[in-house]
Order: C-alpha cells, then structure tokens, then sequence
C-alpha cells in the first residue's frame, strides 16, 4: 500500500508552481489582451481580431501581452476581448472586430476610454464608471458565484496551471490523500442529489454503485459529449471553457468505480473541442494527474478522446458503446445495461459531460454547499443555452427551478413578432405553446405536463413569424435521417411521418393524415431505444399543443406565409424597375419573366426561397391560396 | 512483400500505431480522410488489415456515420446549417437557392466539374450568427472551414453563382 499522503504532497508542489504563475496572469507587469477562443467567437472571426491586434502591438512595438480566455457567456457580443491591467482589473470588450484593434490597444496602453463604447463591464475588480459584468441583466439569473462556469474568463483554459490554482485538483488530491473511500465519493453524490444532465436524470451516485459492484477488474469510465441536440452547446462550453473540470470528474468517477480507463465519445462538429481535451489530456499526463500512477499514489487511470463523425443517435448509451468498439453506432436493447456489459463487453458507465463536472466541486466542498441552489426536488446548478428569436444569444449557469420566463426576460425577449413556441430538448424533446411559458420553471418534473422534456439545456424562442410546421418538419425528417434502422417501427414509421408533413406543408393536406400520424405514434413507440421511442414526440406536441395551426395547415391554410404550398410570390408593383429587375436576376429558376412593366412570377417555376424580396420589397409580394374547399379533416 | 502504390504506403504509414479491437478505428478512418479528403476502396482495405478486420465489416460501419466519404469531395462543400435557430430564418430558403443556382436535387451532390458539394451540417451553437453555412476547402494541406453568417437567401444565389462560376466569392459574401 503506497503512503497515500503524498497525493498531498505532489499536489502542494503543483500548486506552489501554479500560485505563483497564476498570479503573474492575474497581475500581469504590463497590460495583456486576451482574445475570448471557442467554437462562437472563432465563427464570429476571433482570429482575424486577434491577428489584427496582434500586428497593431507589432507596429507600435506597444506594450502589452496578448492571451487568450474563454467566452463569458454573451455570444451575440463576440468577438470578444478581455484587457487584464497591472492592477489586475479585468474589463471585457466586444464585439471587437479587426478595424477595431487600434482602439483595443489604445485601451489597454492607457488610453482609457478609446473603447469605451465597446465595454461591457469588470470581470474583475472595480472600476469607477464601469459596471461589474456580473450585474448585467444577462447574468441576473446566475449566483453571485458561478460554479460550473467558474473559471470562464478568468484562466486560459488552455493552462493547466491556471485550473490547479482556482482549487482545481484538489478534490482528487484530498480524496486520494487523505482516502476518502469511494463508497464515500459515491455516497457524497447520492447526498448532493447529482442526477444525469443528459436529460435522463438518473442519480449519478447510484449508476456508479451499480459499476462499483460489477464483477472484474476490468471498469470503464465513459463521458458523453456527443452533444447532438441542435441548439444545445452546454457540453461545448465546459470542455472549451475547462477541460480539466472534466477530466478531474472522470478521474474522481474512475477511483470511485475502480475504472482505470476513460472514454469521452466527442461529436466531430466540436473540433475545437477535441482540439482542447487532447491537449488538456496530455497536460494531465505529463504533469502526473493521469496515467499509471496518479499523483504518485498508484491509481491508474487513463483517459483517450473518441472522435464520432456525426451520427445522432450515438447520444444513446448502447450506440456510444457500440461506436467506441470499431463498429456502427446502432443502439442495442438494454438490459444487459452498460454496468453489466459496456465498452469490450466490460462493465461501463456512461454520464454526460455536465454530470461530470459538478463531480469534483461537490467532492471539494460537500453536499450541503452543493444543494443551496436549486430546489427541494433538483439541486444544483446547470448551463442552459439559449437562442432562436431572441437578441441576446448565450449561454448561462442557473439554479434549477428558475423560471422559463425569466430566463425570456434577460435573453432580451422575443424578437420580431410574438412568442410562438419554445423548443426544449432536442429533436427527441418538446415543441411548447406560449401557454406553458408561466408555468415553466428549469426542473424536469416541470415540463412532464405538458408532455415534454426539460433536456440537456437547449432551449430555443421561437416566434410566430415562422410556422410551427416548418419546425415539425425540421425533427420529423431529423429522426428519420438519424435513425439507425434497426427496428422497423422507427426507421419506416419516422418516414412515413415526415413523407406526411412535408405533403401537408406543400398544401396537400388530407382527412386522415391526423388519425395516420396518431397511428404511426403510438406504432414507433415500441421501438427499442429511446430515439425511436421519443421520435414522434414533436409531431405529437404540434398536433396537441399548435392545434389551430395544424388543422389549419391541413386546410392548405397558413397566416405566417412561410409553408410552400400555402402561398404564392406575386410581382405586387411592377414599379420601381430597378428593383423589378434586380428580382428577376437574382430568381435562381429565372421564375420571374417577362418584360418590363409586363413582368409576372411563373408558379410552378418559383421554389419559394425567398432571394427576390430581400431585392425587391417593393416589388414582390406574397398571396396567399386559396384553401381547399370542401375538405374537413378528421381529427383523432 | 508484394509491391503496392505509394499512397497504399502512405495510408499504412499513417495507421501503423492503430491495433485491432481498441477502439481505434473512427480515429484511424478520421486520420485517412483528414490527409487524402476521402476514403477510398484501397485505403479502407489498409485499414481493415491492420484493425483485423474484414474490409466489408469496416465498410459497413464507416458507411454508418455520415462524416465519412468514400469520394473525393468537391473543391468547395457548402455545409448548410440545419440548426432550429437558422430555420426561424428561412435557412429552407438558403438551402433550396443554393441547390437551385448548382442545378441539385438533394443535399450531399456535387456539381459535375466537381467544383462545389453541398451537405448537411449539424447546429454547433453559434446560432448568434443564424442562419449561418460554413464553406469547406479540401486543399493539399487538409481542409479549412469558414463559416459565414447572417445569411439570406440572395446572399445564397450570389454565392452559389460565385461557386459555380469560379467567379469572385469574397464579392459574394460581402455583398
């Protein structure tokens, strides 16, 4: 038996080296910019803002030192930037775009005020003029103190030395030094009350028992970061924003459950990702916190990056399992469950992303810390991310129980026309009506009423400018393309659903396409994993929860104009010419013909995408048809 | 040792640290496709030999994921988002302008000069910049992804025309 006391020892070592480099990041000797790096602000150019302030310090040979932090949670201000001063105030910036990196430097070498109407607000420290960003409304919702978030825009999340000094490692130094035993560690996250943040729920305490126990030596230990659910980036921000809370999750869940291999299964749309767990994984190694002696105690654990390459349906345990083992991704029916029989046919666990993160923070400060946010029924804190029609597109770290209609509130409101619907969880999850909104709270028992998921946190706002029914179509044809064609209920049933929809969508609505979409519900729901299981759901909240709309679909009527077969494109004006014409040249089917003054929209041509009135508002117009006479649909 | 192709050597060079029934084959086929664009009959048969496993097994399983081609892919792949939040902005519209202005009928073709693909993407989150495409160049050096946002439907004609002409792209984005 190893002196379990020199995990402390190791650990203390590490951290002197980190408290000092830490510190210098903190308290630079000159100003530093630090470009915020993730998958948004890269899309949204943050490397041509970094280049450009990169060749401004160059030409004025300025100086200041450049850096880089994580997004802080407002994505529709990226790029952004962070200026940390001497003093180790630290003011955030954005958007700042290339022309903007004169004004930048100018900032940071004490010009304050040369960027003043791109500040958002003091990450750190205060500033006489300049609000904390923690008192933006954005960020109301949140406590004081993040948790999961804790070190966004306050360490490189590249540094693992800046995760060691902000107590990272220390939960596992504690555990393994002072031996914590790991019925504790599992028993200390029954207590916290720590469920599955995939959108499952399950007790993360009691899944890791049931590995625990499982016979052998051989454990694995399998995070789930195929996060696949459009419009979900919870995952993206934890393993972009701090990898090494991960990795010590799965680390503190492999000494619990006597795994000494780890897996994270990683979607391939989040390349920067891989990019940044791969790095953070070696960091690990070399710096002795992974590999076959974990801070010198003995623990083994091992940790590799799988790359998916953009199946769906892997976010199914048995198909992530499936995937990892060198074949298809096709889910199997359970039991046995992946504690019996997982990865290489040896007991597993799979957990999201999320569930493990919260892992070494409850293991770090205890139960009772953990349950001050939430509620009595769900404790904690999750990221939820938000978008759709809304002006303030982010991401934010809230206790459970808050509620939807706050969170509404401080994304901006609704954009552009009224609240229509709100997506929540995924293709396999929930269209909501505006009704439910007041009821709504960020709890998952909460939106069991109305036949719907909470999820792993994506939450879209969407308004009555665009039809419910182009949503429906959307998930319909998403399940059907992701089904993994296993059981025939889901593959042919999800076919004949959306072959359904997109006919009503093109205004060929019939009697029975309501009673047949019924049918094919309650057929698909007798397939074996929860993708076929959940896969009607969508098409059920439409015709439950939007009712009107879809009757009225079925009638080849639709008041937003945006279902194909619904409306017409009209030459409304046939002045002014200018814009006339330029209709008729963007038309990418040459739909718009004839002369000048004379000019008309050829119907069958016109695919109704929509480029001539971006070109011609004055000019083109929508009509809508005529219904259907005569046709009364039969609901069920 | 029988002779092979160089680019038959080059794929095993690039596999050799890979081992049969240890989880390395979405890495080695990610590898492969990384460095050649595709994978190709010949290399899947490289792979297979050294994962230990039957060529048509590891088809099948890397004709499951829809990120593998076995195709060169084109010069440029216009990666159409499918995200909810594009959609709430007649990213249909994009979609179907741009296989219209390519003369396509579906997703996942190529123009016949294989000069332009177009494929479906999946949401990454950053739908601040909906509805958004991101373009694909598949060069010597391993491709590059550029995504471009806020698009439209016009944006999305005059883009697809660029594309399809060779003509001038960065106009069409800006304009």
């Amino acid at each position: 038996m190893p002196d379990l006391s020199i995990a402390l020892e190791r650990y203390d070592a590490l951290r002197e080296r980190a408290d000092t480099e830490y510190a210098a990041w903190r308290n630079p000797e000159r100003p530093r910019i630090d470009i915020a790096m993730d998958t948004s602000s890269l899309a949204n150019g943050a490397r041509a803002t970094g280049v450009a302030i990169h060749r401004v310090i160059t030409e004025r040979n300025a100086n200041v030192d450049m850096g880089q932090v994580h997004g802080y949670g407002m994505q529709w201000i990226h790029p952004s930037v962070q200026i940390t001063f001497p003093n180790g105030e630290t003011v955030l910036y954005g958007p700042v775009k290339p022309e903007d990196a004169a004004r930048i430097v100018d900032e940071a070498t004490g010009t304050w005020g040369a960027a003043a109407d791109l500040r958002h607000g003091m990450i750190t420290g205060t500033h006489e003029g300049v609000p904390s960003v923690r008192d933006h409304e954005f960020f109301s919702l949140e406590p004081r103190e993040r948790r999961l978030m804790r070190n966004l825009g306050l360490t490189d999340p590249e540094n693992l030395m800046h995760y060691i000094a902000r107590d990272g490692y220390r939960a596992t130094a504690r555990m393994l030094g002072r031996h914590l035993s790991e019925e504790q560690v599992r028993n200390t996250l029954n207590d916290a009350g720590l469920t599955g943040r995939g959108g499952a729920n399950f007790p993360t305490g009691v899944k890791w028992n049931f590995l625990f126990g499982a016979p052998g030596e051989e454990h694995y230990m399998v995070c789930n970061a195929d996060e696949g659910d459009p419009g979900a980036w919870v995952n993206r921000v934890v393993m972009e924003g701090d990898p090494h809370l991960l990795i010590e999750g799965m680390l503190v869940g492999g000494y619990a459950t006597k795994a000494k291999v780890g897996f994270i299964y990683l979607r391939d749309e989040y390349p920067f990702s891989v990019e940044r767990m791969e790095r953070a994984i070696a960091d690990a190694e070399a710096a002795g916190i992974l590999g076959n002696d974990v801070l010198g105690t003995g623990l083994e654990f091992h940790l590799r990056v799988i790359r998916g390459a953009g199946a769906y349906v892997c976010g199914e345990e048995t198909g992530l399992l499936s995937s990892i083992q060198d074949s298809r991704g096709m889910p199997r029916v359970k039991p046995p469950f992946p504690a019996q029989r997982g990865v290489f046919d040896k007991p597993s666990n799979v957990n999201n992303v999320e569930s493990f993160a919260n892992v070494p923070l409850i293991i770090q400060h205890n139960s009772e810390w953990y349950r001050e946010h939430g509620s009595d029924k769900q404790s904690g804190t999750k990221i939820f991310s938000f978008s759709g029609d809304i002006p303030r597109v982010g991401f934010m770290e809230i206790p459970f129980a808050t509620r939807l209609e706050d969170c509404l509130r401080v994304c901006g409101g609704i954009q552009g026309g009224q609240l229509k619907a709100i997506q929540s969880g995924g293709p396999l999850g929930s269209l909501l009506p505006p009704e439910a909104l007041p009821q709504l709270i960020l709890q998952p028992d909460s939106f069991t009423p109305w036949d719907a998921i909470m999820g792993g946190g994506g939450m879209v706002f969407c308004n009555d400018q665009t039809s419910v029914l182009v949503l429906t179509e959307m998930f319909s044809q998403f399940v059907e393309d992701e089904s993994c064609g296993r059981c025939t209920t889901c593959h042919g049933g999800n076919q004949r659903q959306t072959e359904i929809i997109r006919r009503i969508i093109d205004g060929e609505g019939r009697r029975e396409d309501d009673p047949n979409l019924a049918l094919i519900d309650r057929t698909v729901q007798f397939s074996n994993c929860v993708h076929g299981q959940f896969s009607p759901k969508i098409t059920r909240n439409t015709r439950v929860h939007f009712k009107s709309d879809f009757e009225a679909a079925l009638l080849g009527v639709d008041p937003t104009l945006t279902l194909k077969g619904m409306y017409e494109v009209v030459v409304a004006n046939q002045r002014p010419e200018e814009q006339a014409a330029a209709a008729a040249d963007i038309c990418p089917t040459a739909a718009i013909q004839g002369e000048p003054g004379r000019r008309r929209v050829v119907d069958e041509a016109c695919i109704r995408c929509g480029a001539c009135f971006e070109v011609a508002p004055d000019v083109m117009a929508k009509r809508a048809k005529a219904p259907k006479p005569g046709l009364v649909p039969v609901l069920g | 040792m029988p002779l092979e192709t160089e680019s038959k050597a080059r794929v095993r060079a690039l596999v050799a640290d890979f081992r049969p029934n240890n989880g390395d084959m979405m890495a080695a086929l990610h590898r492969v496709q990384h460095e050649f664009g595709y994978l190709s009959r010949e290399s899947l048969e490289v792979i297979a030999e050294q994962l230990d496993m039957f060529p048509s097994i590891l088809y099948g399983a890397a004709s499951f994921y829809d990120e593998f081609r076995f195709e060169p892919p084109a010069q440029t792949t216009v990666r159409w988002c499918s995200g909810p939040a594009c959609r709430l902005r007649n990213s249909n519209g994009i979609r179907d302008a741009m296989l219209a202005t390519l003369d396509m009928e579906d997703l996942h073709e190529k123009t016949d000069d294989n000069r332009v693909g177009m494929v479906l993407g999946q949401c990454n989150g950053c739908c601040e910049l909906a509805p958004m495409i991101w373009l694909e160049q598949h060069g010597d050096h391993g491709p590059t992804q550029t995504p471009v946002g806020h698009m439209s439907a016009a944006r999305a004609v005059r883009m697809a025309r660029a594309l399809r002409d060779g003509s001038d792209l960065d106009g069409a984005v800006n304009a």
